[in-house]
């Protein structure tokens, strides 16, 4: 079963500037046209440049935004139509919002958590149990979310969003502003998950660190299209053959630049 | 049904201990109130001492000033909602609230609910010790203590639908504290917190009477000070009346704001 099909999916945004006689309408174009299929259990990296259309693209595949046009599958639901029956099934962490409270211990919020999703008292206690074992959450899960590091928080932030068991997980930016440590402990958590729950990650990241460390599949794309999809292996290797020198960021760096020629010479 | 009333008692009560977190921030606020409600009791006792009369709107002065005291510990304890769901709009966190199977509107409601109930607490234990010392005690039961707990709770309830519905408005304003600023002085004003109904004009105290407003303040602590069954009934079914009506309100309002959602960016 693929954990996200979509087709030509589209989504625009009408600007108004001015007012009365001086208003002028604009439409901003974010995603236009993403074809794209993940299968469970599958790592995808999701990349690209600011204002790409990434994070409308997982905000649309979550069921907040209503596509222009084009049609979605996430784990079988149609994300706008069903997403009360979605979100249940779905985890997701923005790098830049929080779900935890912040003058609470993330304790407090994990239980908040359970019964939002309606959690049996055994069985979550058994999954919080585990995640904070897995996660090294035991020495600061009951210290106030306001005292902790970015990447203990942040690492709170994804071991709050599988306390539910979800089949997909989306990660906007996880490791952003977190020091090189935090951030390699953060992709063997989430590598870790992937692999022995198959759990499917569907990741967007500037950092290619990440890519490398997390996905298995790259996804690019620039003003709303995908210019790349290959495995991550796959594109590393394909730099080679065309003596791109230097690593994944400038090979990034360098599709971006040219992305017809590079799309038509890596697309797989 | 059961299990939105267990999520919205779970979000009400982490409100709650989240709002206790400072106390140091809860006992200036408290601080803040009593600095207040004693210029207002001063001000009553003046206005009883210098019009020479024993009662004002059916009221003598110690009831009036117990009046004053829960009013403006309601009053006070307002949380701003609609800041944050403002906020929520403006910074794009409402998709962090959207991806939760709960319906955003009665997590406002409940995070609403959680924070005011301490605050009013605390601003009920203040104030009711500076107007006991200066007045006295009123007659006080268990039956009116608890007619007083379920209306105000009801009118917790009507008020934070009332800052949602405006709270909503960020979808199309972007900022709604003026929005925010006159819903406000419109329950200090005709809500009765400053001056009780019974002090209005007749022909004003006949339209107030079908708006939200006194039912959110006036109602509950006029009932404490004169309790009755009749008029707790009377009062509960005008309460949950305005709460089916602006909860309508504020279901539609969000139905349309749901199709301007525009989270985009990070």
């Amino acid at each position: 079963m693929n954990a996200v099909e979509t087709v030509e999916l589209k989504k625009s945004f009408s600007l108004k500037t001015g007012l009365f006689s001086r208003a002028k309408a604009s439409t901003i174009v974010a995603v236009e046209g993403i074809t794209l299929t993940v299968p469970e259990g599958q790592a995808v990296a999701f990349v690209g440049p600011n204002g790409a259309g990434k994070s409308t693209t997982i905000k649309m595949l979550t069921g907040i935004l209503k596509p222009t046009s084009g049609k979605a599958r996430v784990l079988g639901f149609d994300p706008w139509r069903e997403r009360q029956k979605l979100v249940k099934e779905i985890g997701a962490v923005f790098g830049q919002r929080s779900q935890l409270w912040l003058h609470l211990p993330p304790k407090d919020t994990f239980d908040l958590l359970a019964q939002i999703y309606d959690l049996g008292k055994h069985d979550y206690k058994v999954r919080r149990d585990l995640l904070v074992e897995r996660f090294e959450l035991g020495d600061f899960i009951d210290t106030p979310v306001r005292k902790l590091s970015l990447g203990q928080r942040m690492r709170c932030e994804i071991a709050a969003s599988l306390l539910h068991r979800p089949r997909l997980l989306l990660l906007d930016e996880p490791t952003i502003g977190i020091d090189v440590v935090a951030r390699q402990r953060l992709r063997e958590l989430i590598c870790q998950w992937n692999k022995e729950e198959g759990l499917t990650v569907f990741l967007t990241s500037h950092d290619t660190g990440d890519i490398a460390s997390v996905a298995s599949r790259m996804v690019l794309i620039n003003h709303g299209r995908i210019v790349l999809d290959d495995t991550v292996a796959s594109v590393s290797q394909t730099v080679i053959q065309e003596g791109l020198e230097g690593d994944l960021e400038q090979v990034i760096a360098h599709l971006f630049a040219q992305p017809a020629a590079s799309s038509a010479g890596l697309r797989g | 049904m059961i299990k939105i009333l267990k999520q919205i008692w779970a979000v009400t009560k982490v409100s709650a201990r989240s709002n206790l977190a400072y106390p140091g921030e809860v006992l200036g606020r408290t601080v803040f109130m009593a600095v207040i409600l004693y210029i207002f009791l001063k001000l009553w006792q003046a206005t009883y001492s210098q019009s020479g009369a024993t009662r004002l709107g059916d009221m003598t002065l110690a009831q009036m000033l117990w009046y004053l005291t829960i009013t403006e510990s309601i009053y006070m304890s307002a949380p701003r909602l609609t800041r944050q769901v403002d906020e929520d709009v403006r910074t794009g966190t409402l998709a962090v609230r959207l991806i939760k199977p709960m319906s955003y509107p009665l997590y406002c409601i409940s995070f609403c609910l959680g924070e005011r109930s301490v605050r009013f607490v605390f601003n009920l234990l203040i104030g009711a010790v500076i107007t006991f010392c200066l007045v006295g005690a009123v007659p006080v039961s268990p039956f009116s203590l608890a007619m007083l707990a379920v209306a105000c709770l009801f009118g917790f309830i009507l008020d934070a639908f009332g800052q949602l519905i405006v709270g909503l408005g960020a979808f199309w304003l972007e900022d709604t504290s003026g929005l925010f600023l006159i819903y406000t002085r419109l329950v200090m004003i005709f809500g009765g917190m400053l001056i009780p109904l019974e002090l209005f004009p007749h022909w004003l105290k006949e339209i107030v009477v079908f708006t939200p407003f006194p039912y959110l303040v006036y109602g509950p602590v006029h009932l404490f000070l004169h309790p009755s069954l009749t008029e707790f009934v009377v009062l509960l079914k005008s309460q949950l009346i305005c709460i089916l009506a602006l909860g309508l309100v504020a279901a539609f309002v969000y139905g349309q704001a749901k199709a301007r959602i525009c989270a985009h960016g990070g």
